[in-house]
């Protein structure tokens, strides 16, 4: 059979990164548990040399391979930068953490390279089947990590629930790809748009893409899928929710931009209606359930729901502006999440979980720097200016303005944004009004102050020169 | 294509008449006088006191979903055992690969323990 | 023939397939899904997707079954508890059943699938080999994927044995290795001493 060998090259990184946590699992094996952080430095050494093969290689074109069912373009590199950021950043401050709560194991590591691994696949996915693989072996490896802390009652009910539900939302995701490949006769995406306008059953269409948005809706905890979101943040160890808080979500923004603008771009005008009713819904139900939360981690669960409703709001725009600006709003909302959690995970002792409202009351006294810290994410959070959150929002907004005209939609979604804020300007006023309930000093190592303070600055600096992101963010979507 | 498979047709029509036609004779010819003490579950010999049904150790359940896994391996070996002369090289090495993986899962598993009973 | 085939078989997938929500027995339930899976790959054999059929045959009804006989036989599910929300969850469900099933009989009816709209695939000859066609792509063109299948069977060895596994320090058992290993000495020691008369 003759068969063109396919060019391997444009997936070194993935390649790379199968290989390391391949080694890494290897490797951990014959480690007793003194000798363990060797696994975590090995971890973080695939997790850098894969950005470091990313950063070399940058694209600057669309480059298909392995029979088109892999694309590699400037948007995967930059998502796939910031996945390793994310993935490195939340492992470094969860080191701490797992230690103390006799759950650093090699597993957590493995597990997290190999989701990272689904993640850079569903990034790069260029047909229905890489992105269902890659998508499941993202998921299968969150659930595992969530359910690690085996003898906690509620992580394992947050991983039953996690599981059951993202296994109706794989199906549902299927049942669409199913249908648009009955209609369409093709799995890869480039080809399903060029044959789209052709199908004369616009009926068929929709309800195939009505089930792949569900699909990527639940992924993204968007209203009304977001049933998940709350229990598994709060039931799952607080590494393991730094970890699936984070990365996962720039590896779903991808999703949604693979399947909607790669794969259905010329049925913008019927995927813009369902966007617009989960921004709206995931805006208001976030913002607005998230103020009567009293535990941080279920609060910032919904501040994550009312997040994707912004984020949502770029990409349904369906011009480059909008896709470039819910990038900028999906690093940046990393970016942020990152450090919050880091905070929960700084205060976190032995024995200690620091995930209510009420243990940063009076953290000023406690640890004046930190209390700074915290007030800049929750400032950046909020979308106060000029902290990079507001730019993002700004961003969002303008382009759903300009290219739209929904003038109403980006008022609603201020006037949420205005709502939420209250919620995050609650948790500045307990650090800096309230008495400390407990007035013991912070421990932590120093890698993770150095490494928590920088993102925290990182929120700042940023926001003092937003044009930098979002250029960059700009650079990477190269229209199609 | 198909016609290749009536054999399997006729057999498991002759299977469900064989066996339907056996149960219902039984059924209708045999002579059945229940009674409560021959319909009660026998335990020998003393009354029945606790659900047949208990906590079970995981361990049973590993093993299976270890078996599974490969068996579903294997499941990738047939096509591949029937046209490997024809995709040459490039097909050999690609199961290599897709073995190799799985041998890291192995390894895994025997170090782990998980193949011992203790 | 083979459209009488077709519905004998559909209609026994969709029978069975209900007999195993509503049958009160679990095991029973579960060797119903066992009939489900048998109909499902006659109708793929029909659709001369000769390799998923046997596929199917083998790993769902040889193994996964098995495994699912076999922790529904074993687990104590108290099935009176299982029920227990059924009534009140009843209007919910059934609405959005029959929404579903409104919006499903809408879509798939012989006006969006029928045989005008898309063209029946024609038969293949006596000696195709589904199973060949199969491994020509899945082996080349399809490269990527079965490799990432590869990495999720992997995952899910990490996964079962990190969230299964227990050590157990206490549990005593015979280690075969180090019983055949033992030597003789290791058991025995030969002392010499005289023999000593009574006084």
């Amino acid at each position: 059979m003759n068969f063109p060998l396919p060019n391997f090259l444009p997936a070194l990184p993935e390649i790379f990164l199968l290989t390391m946590a391949c080694v890494v699992l290897l490797v951990d094996l014959f480690l007793t548990d003194r000798s363990r952080g060797a696994t975590y430095i090995l971890a973080m050494a695939s997790l850098l040399g894969v950005c470091v093969l990313i950063a070399l290689s940058f694209s600057h074109s669309r480059i298909l391979t392995f029979s088109d069912t892999f694309v590699r373009d400037p948007m995967a590199d930059a998502l796939k930068m910031g996945i390793m950021i994310a993935a490195m950043v939340s492992f470094l401050y969860a080191k701490d953490y797992l230690r103390e709560h006799g759950m650093f194991k090699g597993e957590f590591y493995i597990l997290g390279l190999f989701g990272v691994l689904g993640m850079m696949i569903l990034v790069s996915a260029h047909n229905f089947l890489t992105v269902y693989l890659g998508l499941e072996l993202l998921s299968l490896c969150m659930y595992a990590m969530v359910a690690m802390q085996r003898d906690s009652a509620i992580a394992s009910e947050a991983a039953m629930k996690y599981f059951v539900l993202g296994a109706i939302a794989s199906g549902m995701l299927l049942y669409g790809m199913s249908i648009l490949y009955g209609v369409t006769g093709t799995l890869d995406l480039g080809l399903i748009n060029e044959r789209l306008p052709n199908v004369q059953d616009k009926i068929l269409l929709s309800f195939g893409m009505v089930f792949l948005i569900v699909g990527i809706a639940f992924k993204l905890g968007a209203v009304p899928f977001h049933m998940w979101v709350p229990d598994v943040y709060e039931g799952a160890p607080t590494a393991v929710t730094l970890y699936l808080a984070a990365a996962p979500k720039l590896a779903a923004f991808a999703m949604l931009m693979r399947l909607l603008v790669d794969g259905m771009a010329s049925l913008h005008g019927q995927w813009q209606d369902i966007l617009i009713l989960l921004a709206v819904a995931s805006m208001a139900i976030g913002n607005i359930i998230a103020i009567a939360q009293a535990n941080l981690k279920r609060l910032l669960a919904y501040s994550a729901i009312s997040h994707v409703g912004y984020l949502l709001l770029g990409v349904l725009t369906g011009t480059t502006e909008g896709y470039a600006a819910s990038m900028f709003y999906a690093l940046t909302y990393v970016l942020m999440t990152l450090g919050a959690f880091g905070m929960i995970m700084l205060m976190s002792r032995q024995g200690f979980e620091a995930d209510r409202l009420e243990d940063f009351k009076g953290l000023n006294e406690r640890s004046p720097w930190f209390a700074f810290i915290m007030m800049i994410l929750m400032f950046s959070m909020a979308g106060v200016p000029p902290f990079l959150g507001f730019w993002a929002k700004l961003s969002v907004l303008q382009a759903l303005v300009q290219s739209t005209g929904l003038l109403w939609l980006a008022i609603t979604a201020v006037v949420f944004s205005i709502i939420g804020a209250f919620y995050y300007l609650r948790v500045i006023k307990m650090m800096y009004f309230d008495k400390a309930e407990d007035s013991s000093a912070l421990i932590a190592s120093n890698d993770m102050r150095v490494v928590l303070s920088a993102n925290g600055l990182l929120v700042l600096g940023l926001g003092l020169y937003p044009g930098l992101l979002l250029a960059f963010c700009l650079a990477t979507i190269v229209s199609p | 294509m198909l016609e290749n498979y009536l054999p399997v047709l006729i057999f498991i029509c002759v299977g469900l008449l064989v066996g339907t036609v056996m149960i219902a004779l039984g059924f209708v010819l045999a002579p059945h006088k229940p009674d409560s003490e021959k319909l009660s579950p026998y335990e020998c010999g003393f009354e029945a006191f606790e659900d047949a049904r208990m906590k079970f150790d995981v361990r049973y359940y590993l093993v299976a979903i270890l078996f599974i896994i490969f068996d579903l391996e294997i499941a990738f070996l047939f096509p591949w055992a029937i046209v490997l002369k024809d995709i040459g090289l490039f097909g050999f090495l690609a199961m290599l690969v897709f073995l190799g993986i799985l041998v890291v899962g192995f390894v895994y598993e025997w170090k782990k323990g998980a193949l011992e009973w203790e | 023939m083979e459209q009488i085939l077709f519905y004998i078989f559909a209609t026994m997938v969709v029978l069975s397939a209900t007999m195993v929500i509503t049958v009160r027995n679990p095991v029973r339930a579960v060797l119903f899904l066992v009939v489900t899976f048998f109909c499902s790959s006659a109708i793929w054999l029909l659709l001369e997707a000769e390799f998923l059929a046997i596929v199917l045959v083998l790993v769902y009804v040889g193994a996964v079954m098995v495994l699912f006989l076999f922790v529904v036989m074993m687990l104590d599910i108290n099935l009176a508890r299982l029920r227990e929300g059924f009534t009140r969850y009843l209007p919910i469900g059934a609405v959005v059943v029959i929404m579903l099933a409104i919006m499903l009989g809408m879509l798939v009816g012989p006006e969006h699938f029928g045989l005008d709209k898309f063209e029946a695939p024609a038969r293949q000859a006596a000696s195709y080999s589904n199973t060949r066609e199969l491994g020509m792509v899945l082996y080349t063109v399809y490269l990527y994927p079965f490799e990432i299948a590869a990495v999720i069977l992997l995952v899910a060895i990490v996964a079962a044995i990190a969230l299964t596994l227990r050590r157990r320090p206490q549990t005593k058992y015979q280690d075969p290795d180090i019983q055949v290993a033992v030597q003789r000495n290791d058991r025995l020691r030969m002392v010499k001493m005289d023999a000593e008369k009574r006084k």
